[in-house]
């Protein structure tokens, strides 16, 4: 691995998803004052413009970046950031990449709900505690669809987007568990040592994003 | 411990490592419990002068020193209970390995200093256990804390004395760090005066605590909260900066509540005199902390430092205090050892005693044999060789002494 070059104290290292919600990502934040353009297609992980380093991570790794104070600051969804439990500073909805996370079942299904597979475990075992719903959950890593088609569980927690999904194989949405969209996310600690680059940056972020 | 691997371990009759892909660390030699860490002579070194510093510099301000019990009794009403490693004591009682050092020293001090005199002021050091899922980075399960309790007494002074002695031990420490204060209660009485209770009040605590504006108006939607109450909301998660802070948080919250807390916020920050941050919308703990909290952040290191607020002891006893973490501490010092003296290898006891005398570490010769003694000087980083002589202890440089054989 190449060193990181010696940077100024006040230089920023932000945590961003690769695909899709990068180029989203990078666009609102050049709006915002940042000198970031998209970086060429290369088997890069870390991304060098003048006073920030951008580290292009799974999304799920983001939080973890962020709370361990690896990255100053970064972007996520709110469901990944819900899941993974990090109290970092979350100041901005940032509007984009909106889902929600529901519960899904086969059409018709009426059945006793006791098994549900999910991406989301800490938040479908939230949900079905408040449900008063006495249920295992199967972590699963994509596809979850299938989980609910081929008997695996009577029931799915996972993100729908548009529903297409859904309906191409006979599923329906029963609840929604929570809306999300993607949050700029702070290290407790960089907000406050590194608050003359990182208010402004919250202060422009709100004013692009305000609905 | 996935169940699979407690499984595997207990298969008879496999024992190659071969055959026992996810055999248990513990089962192997050489392995120590992920969290904890071996700590070895330079960094040793460095860690005790550390330790002697902070002792030093809080024993200077009057803070006498404790030891309490790394067991203790497992206790439900203990604010770290859920993280606690527990142990089964032989009369079937359940203990825990300590988890945090002023609940303990609040014990102490009920039992042995009941009259005080107050205000008491002591300095403890130690370990303390926490049973994570995982340890990550400078998060142990097995790390060292030195703090200090002043109890007894509740006024700005005494707030600020803390403060004072915070930097002061930064500044022993050899840490730039930024000192920030905040007052949990300020944010409880907006929550107050703005009608919330129960759980809606915890989770707007919450809320606040993240900085998170989006759930800020969530709860506002979900709890009917007036455009007002919400900005109003909104505004606390912006409450951090310098002393101008506040002022906005004195020209937002009207409440009695609030307004003390902003006025006592003022007393202290004037007797302390010297730079602080505010962040009037840290709730952490509102229910624990009582008054003033602060933490101490060192550019560079994205973790706090140093931490502490005031709370109130079982009983009714008021008490503050902070806390240092050696493991982060050690993170945000440059990596320099304290100048240590010469170790040189003695061929004889007098020679050894003589050297010592002259402020060297002296290591004893075990043999005769000059060819093992060499190799092993050259391994340790020795220099040099003394040994007795009539006219008192005699130097042999190595390195010249091979150059001319």
């Amino acid at each position: 691995m190449t060193p990181a070059p010696v940077r100024s104290p006040d230089h920023l290292t932000l945590a961003l998803p690769k695909g899709r919600i990068l180029e989203d990502a990078i666009a609102l934040l050049s709006q915002a004052g940042l000198p970031l353009s998209m970086p060429e297609k290369s088997r890069a992980l870390r991304h060098e413009f003048p006073g920030v380093t951008i580290l292009e991570l799974r999304n799920q790794d983001v939080p973890t970046y962020v709370d361990l104070g690896v990255a100053d600051a970064g972007i996520v969804g709110k469901d990944v950031l819900t899941e993974s439990g990090r109290t970092v500073y979350e100041p901005v909805d940032l509007r984009f990449a909106a889902c929600r996370l529901s519960l899904i079942r086969e059409v018709g299904a009426t059945g006793e709900i006791t098994r549900v597979g999910t991406k989301y475990p800490r938040a479908a075992r939230a949900y079905l505690h408040s449900r008063c719903i006495t249920a295992e959950t199967v972590k699963l890593s994509g596809n979850i669809e299938l989980a609910c088609l081929t008997g695996l569980a009577d029931a799915v927690v996972d993100l729908v987007q548009t529903g297409g999904t859904l309906s191409a194989n006979n599923l329906q949405e029963i609840e929604v568990l929570f809306h999300s969209t993607a949050r700029l996310i702070v290290n407790r600690a960089a907000l406050k040592v590194r608050a003359a680059r990182l208010r402004p940056l919250i202060e422009n972020l709100r004013a692009l994003t305000a609905p | 411990m996935t169940g699979r691997c407690q499984g595997a371990s207990r298969m008879p009759g496999v024992s190659s490592s071969a055959a026992r892909p996810s055999i248990r660390p513990s089962a192997r030699a050489g392995f120590i419990p992920e969290g904890t860490r071996d700590v070895l002579p330079p960094e040793w070194s460095q860690r005790e002068a550390l330790r002697a510093r902070l002792r030093t510099c809080f024993s200077a301000w009057g803070y006498r020193g404790v030891e309490v019990p790394a067991l203790e009794f497992a206790s439900a009403d203990h604010p770290q209970d859920a993280l606690a490693f527990k142990l089964i004591d032989s009369g079937g009682e359940v203990l825990s390995l300590r988890s945090e050092f002023t609940t303990a020293v609040g014990r102490l001090v009920r039992s042995r200093f009941p009259q005080g005199p107050f205000p008491l002021r002591l300095q403890y050091g130690g370990r303390l256990w926490l049973r994570a899922m995982t340890s990550e980075l400078g998060r142990l399960r097995e790390f060292n804390q030195m703090g200090v309790e002043l109890i007894g007494v509740q006024t700005a002074q005494s707030d600020a004395e803390l403060l004072h002695l915070a930097a002061a031990a930064l500044e022993t420490a050899g840490v730039q760090a930024q000192l920030e204060v905040g007052y949990p209660g300020f944010v409880d009485a907006v929550l107050e005066d703005a009608g919330l209770s129960g759980e809606a009040r915890a989770a707007v605590h919450d809320a606040i605590d993240r900085k998170s504006g989006p759930d800020v108006d969530l709860l506002a939607a979900q709890h009917g909260l007036s455009d007002t109450v919400r900005g109003t909301l909104h505004a606390v998660t912006d409450l951090y900066g310098g002393p101008e802070v506040l002022d906005a948080a004195q020209a937002l919250a009207p409440g009695l509540r609030a307004q003390e807390a902003v006025a006592h916020m003022r007393r202290v920050a004037a007797l302390y005199g010297g730079p602080l941050l505010f962040d009037l919308g840290v709730s952490r703990r509102y229910g624990y902390y009582t008054g003033l909290t602060f933490r101490a952040y060192s550019a560079g290191l994205n973790q706090p430092v140093l931490g502490g607020g005031r709370y109130d002891l079982h009983g009714g006893l008021p008490g503050a205090g902070f806390a240092v973490g050696l493991e982060r501490l050690m993170q945000a010092l440059a990596p320099v050892l304290p100048p240590e003296p010469e170790v040189v290898l003695a061929l004889d006891l007098a020679s050894a005693r003589a050297a010592r005398a002259q402020g060297l570490h002296a290591e004893l010769a075990w043999t005769d044999d000059a060819a093992q003694l060499r190799a092993f000087s050259a391994a340790r980083g020795i220099r040099r060789w003394v040994s007795d002589s009539p006219s008192g202890p005699s130097f042999t440089d190595l390195n010249s002494a091979q150059v001319t054989p």
